[in-house]
């Protein structure tokens, strides 16, 4: 059943229009600053990008399993603050970052019991560790920490083949990210589990372990993006770092089209998603917009974004209902199918 | 005032769910509409609601045509329907539900004691003495029926339509329903009774329609009709999909045996009333028949099986060995999977490819070292879309774009493909919502599932044509107990209905019961 190219190009289209814009997008601000292409401007929007994308491939299967995380910004400072702080007396740089992720993870682990055991709401239990976990970073280091010596600092400046360690490390997340969506059982169990609970569970699917495991791992992956972030920095400003990270990772999300209800998405989109907030950010610096704005336009993005995907979605249907003609016509013993359903909700 | 429909047709895409059905509701008449789930009853109703348009023919109020009805439009020109699932919203108080959209207002307060005080008058008006202020979840069913009712009533109903009204209601709460419903019929209104209880029309009805694939096939003014020609029509309309002659070997041990029923809330709710339940055998290969009304506790019974409830727990023997099911997930390793009642909310996932709904629960067991067999995945889904002639045989189309009849289909198959281990299916309610051609192709599934390859089925029904149409015996269940098992070659669906619908407790028609 193979379909003819322009079949393919609309399909395509229609699944990641953020794609093209972000070609667009690109065109364009090099266009007007010639800038965005050089290759120290690439590393610094990439490094960005690879610091919400480590974050955003976990916070991104919980979103598709019907789950929110809203800790992940706090979890990124008090790990950050962790770090920081052992490195400070002293300590080896693997001790610190295993330590951040293992804080990170330990705020993830109390998510997951919240949520996924107890059955409270995951917008009321998140916000709440968003709040007490930023207390507990400022507590732990009342005053910024910094210092931290170089080989630590490699993880957040370091380069491997020219190329941050960081964007090296996201490329990993996101690939590992995709391959437990795409090719494993509990992978597809993520999706089953956001499109419906209850027909999850009357399935036989492990409806409350397999959230619980990716609470985990969203505390890990943001752990890990607040050492990368402190390391980056040679600093650990408990109050300000990762202030409003979480905002950044849902929009960057919710772009790539994951819906906050659960059920669809991919990690493709999500890396689009991310690229795209990077660029577009990066962008209004090149042409000298005033900081202010930029949040206006990432907010203005993201709404538009999903004006967009509505949009796609009624492109897609209508692409739906061709395919769905051309199987009747190609099984013509075929009697109610696939239109029927349609009508009657 | 008279509503007549003219030619009504309703199609979506190939199928007709309705074909040039007309039929005339005069005011102070019963009029009732008789036919099989799938035969076109909820589409005629849905069409007369404006919540679908017809694809051809008219709507007529006193002679007028109403042209491009919508749920609204249809509510102010007097027409009210009230469907089996009601529309009440149990958070809010019966006063509050009764003034939903159309609440008395004073700037942007509510005006509740007032909505109170006119909601009490209108449940008074049908003889109901239920409290304005008590939330619709305090509220039994029975109840419920009233407040949906007096709703319409105080909307200034002029056409009530009832959607199978006594489905979900006790003998006593059935009655007063009948007697109800003969009141406001002698205030004038017009009433199109959807019902499939023939008991029901020969005790309300002035004129009966009955409904059969989409048509209009027989239409009388019921002070000429009898029983016995009810029976003949309704008979004639039956899927007559002939009975297999499969003889079951019931030497060995079952499949399934439900030697207990004893449920935590069966127990609150009787308290001494507790009287025992005869067990239920599946041997291999059989099909079983529970047969009850909604609120019998066949659900009930079937996801305490699958062990999908927390308030109750079922001892049961698989193959001669005693179990229980703590949860799904234990009830499918032990070899029994349920087809739930609902598809869309417990069932199907619905915007994910057909061939994942399928390969669900066995996705896990395909796997080789933890990644996905994804063409192993294709065979096992191809393979079971051959046995269940599944239309399309698409497996990347999402489920939602699927028939009825399919999406059922879809879901069966998440149990009996060629990985699945399960050898007890239960299916609750297998053709709700499924259309009549459908209907006989699940009928030709689930029992080639029994026959070919030896599964013991139960599956819950509360028609008994579906009992003779499917299953070799049948478990009679009544308040959570079964009372009776028949074996269906020494029975018919008359009988049958007689088990569950005892003749002395039927509707008395129009004598005044007391009205909860």
């Amino acid at each position: 059943m193979k379909h003819p190219l322009g079949h393919r190009v609309l399909t395509f289209l229609a699944e990641n229009p953020l794609f093209f814009l972000l070609i667009v997008m690109m065109l364009i601000v090099q266009a007007l600053t010639g800038a965005l292409l050089n290759p120290a401007n690439l590393r610094g929007v990439g490094l960005d990008a690879a610091i919400i994308a480590i974050a955003a491939a976990p916070a991104a299967m919980l979103f598709i399993s019907g789950y929110i995380d809203f800790s992940i910004g706090s979890v990124l400072a008090l790990s950050g603050v962790v770090a920081g702080l052992i490195m400070t007396q002293g300590g080896d740089p693997a001790i610190a970052i295993i330590s951040a992720v293992a804080v990170g993870s330990l705020v993830g682990l109390i998510n997951a019991l919240f949520t996924t055991i107890l059955g409270l709401s995951a917008f009321v239990t998140t916000l709440g560790t968003m709040i007490a976990v930023r207390g507990i970073a400022q507590l732990l280091a009342p005053l910024p920490v910094s210092n931290f010596g170089s080989s630590f600092g490699y993880l957040g400046v370091g380069t491997v083949a020219s190329v941050p360690l960081a964007i090296w490390i996201a490329a990993a997340v996101l690939i590992l990210a995709a391959v437990f969506l795409r090719r494993t059982a509990p992978g597809r169990h993520v999706y089953a589990i956001g499109v419906s609970r209850e027909a999850a569970y009357l399935s036989g699917i492990k409806v409350r372990t397999i959230p619980f495991v990716l609470y985990i791992l969203s505390g890990a992956a943001a752990g890990l993006a607040g050492a990368i972030t402190v390391a980056r920095l040679n600093s650990a400003p408990a109050g300000q770092i990762g202030q409003g990270f979480e905002l950044a990772v849902i929009t960057a999300v919710l772009l790539g089209g994951v819906a906050l209800s659960g059920g669809s998405g991919n990690v493709f989109g999500v890396l689009i998603g991310v690229v795209f907030l990077g660029v577009l950010n990066n962008g209004l610096v090149l042409l000298n917009v005033p900081n202010f704005w930029q949040n206006v336009a990432s907010g203005l993005a993201l709404v538009a974004a999903i004006a967009l995907s509505l949009l796609t979605d009624r492109i897609r249907y209508r692409l739906v209902i061709i395919e769905a003609r051309r199987l009747v016509e190609a099984d013509s013993a075929m009697p109610a199918a696939v239109t029927a359903g349609s009508g009657e909700r | 005032m008279t509503v007549s429909l003219t030619d009504l047709t309703k199609r979506y895409g190939a199928t007709t769910a309705l074909e040039n059905v007309s039929l005339t509701i005069k005011s102070g008449t019963v009029h009732a509409l008789l036919g099989h789930n799938g035969a076109g009853k909820s589409t005629l109703i849905k069409c007369l609601g404006g919540s679908i348009r017809p694809s051809s023919g008219t709507i007529r109020l006193n002679g007028s045509t109403l042209a491009h009805l919508s749920p609204r439009s249809a509510i102010d020109a007097g027409i009210s329907i009230i469907y089996q699932h009601l529309g009440l919203i149990d958070h809010l108080t019966v006063a509050e539900n009764m003034f939903l959209g159309t609440e008395l207002t004073s700037g942007p307060f509510v005006k509740s004691r007032k909505q109170v005080a006119i909601a009490a008058k209108s449940l008074a008006r049908i003889g109901s003495r239920i409290d304005p202020s008590t939330p619709i979840a305090e509220l039994s069913s029975g109840q419920r029926q009233m407040v949906a009712i007096a709703k319409a009533i105080q909307r200034d109903a002029q056409l009530l339509v009832l959607d199978e009204p006594t489905a979900a209601l006790s003998p006593v709460e059935a009655r007063a329903l009948g007697a109800l419903v003969g009141r406001l019929r002698s205030e004038g209104l017009a009433i199109l009774y959807v019902t499939h209880l023939l008991n029901e029309v020969m005790a309300l009805a002035d004129e009966v329609t009955v409904l059969r694939n989409g048509q209009a096939v027989w239409a009388s003014d019921m002070r000429t009709v009898e029983k016995a020609d009810l029976v003949r029509v309704i008979s004639e309309s039956s899927d007559t999909a002939p009975r297999d002659t499969h003889v079951i070997d019931r030497s060995g041990k079952p499949a399934l045996a439900v030697t207990s029923i004893d449920t935590r809330a069966d127990v609150d709710s009787l308290g001494a009333e507790k009287s025992t339940s005869l067990p239920i055998e599946v041997y291999p290969g059989e099909i079983v028949g529970l047969y009850g009304l909604i609120g019998s506790g066949r659900t009930r019974l079937l996801e305490s099986l699958y062990g999908a409830r927390t308030d109750s727990r079922v001892q049961f023997e698989l193959n001669g060995l005693g179990a229980t099911a703590q949860a799904p997930r234990d009830a499918l390793a032990k070899g029994i999977a349920l087809v739930p009642a609902d598809r869309h909310k417990q069932g199907l996932f619905l915007s994910l490819p057909a061939q994942e709904n399928t390969v669900t629960s066995v996705m896990s067991l395909l796997s080789r070292t933890g990644f996905r067999h994804v063409a192993r995945e294709r065979d096992v889904f191809n393979d079971v879309a051959n046995l269940m002639s599944l239309r399309p045989h698409n497996g990347s189309l999402a489920a939602d774009r699927f028939s009825g009849g399919n999406q059922q289909k879809l879901l069966i198959s998440r149990w009996v493909n060629q990985a699945s281990k399960a050898q007890v299916l239960l299916v609750d309610d297998p053709t709700q919502g499924v259309d009549v051609g459908a209907r006989g192709e699940i009928y030709r599934v689930l029992r080639q599932l029994a026959r070919l390859k030896g599964m013991g089925i139960l599956f819950s029904t509360n028609e008994p044509e579906e009992i003779m149409a499917l299953a070799d015996r049948c478990a009679v269940i009544e308040r959570g107990r079964v009372s009776q098992v028949i074996d269906v070659s020494d029975t018919n669906a008359e009988i049958l209905l007689s088990t569950i619908h005892p003749t002395n407790t039927r509707p008395t028609p129009y004598s005044e019961g007391q009205l909860v």
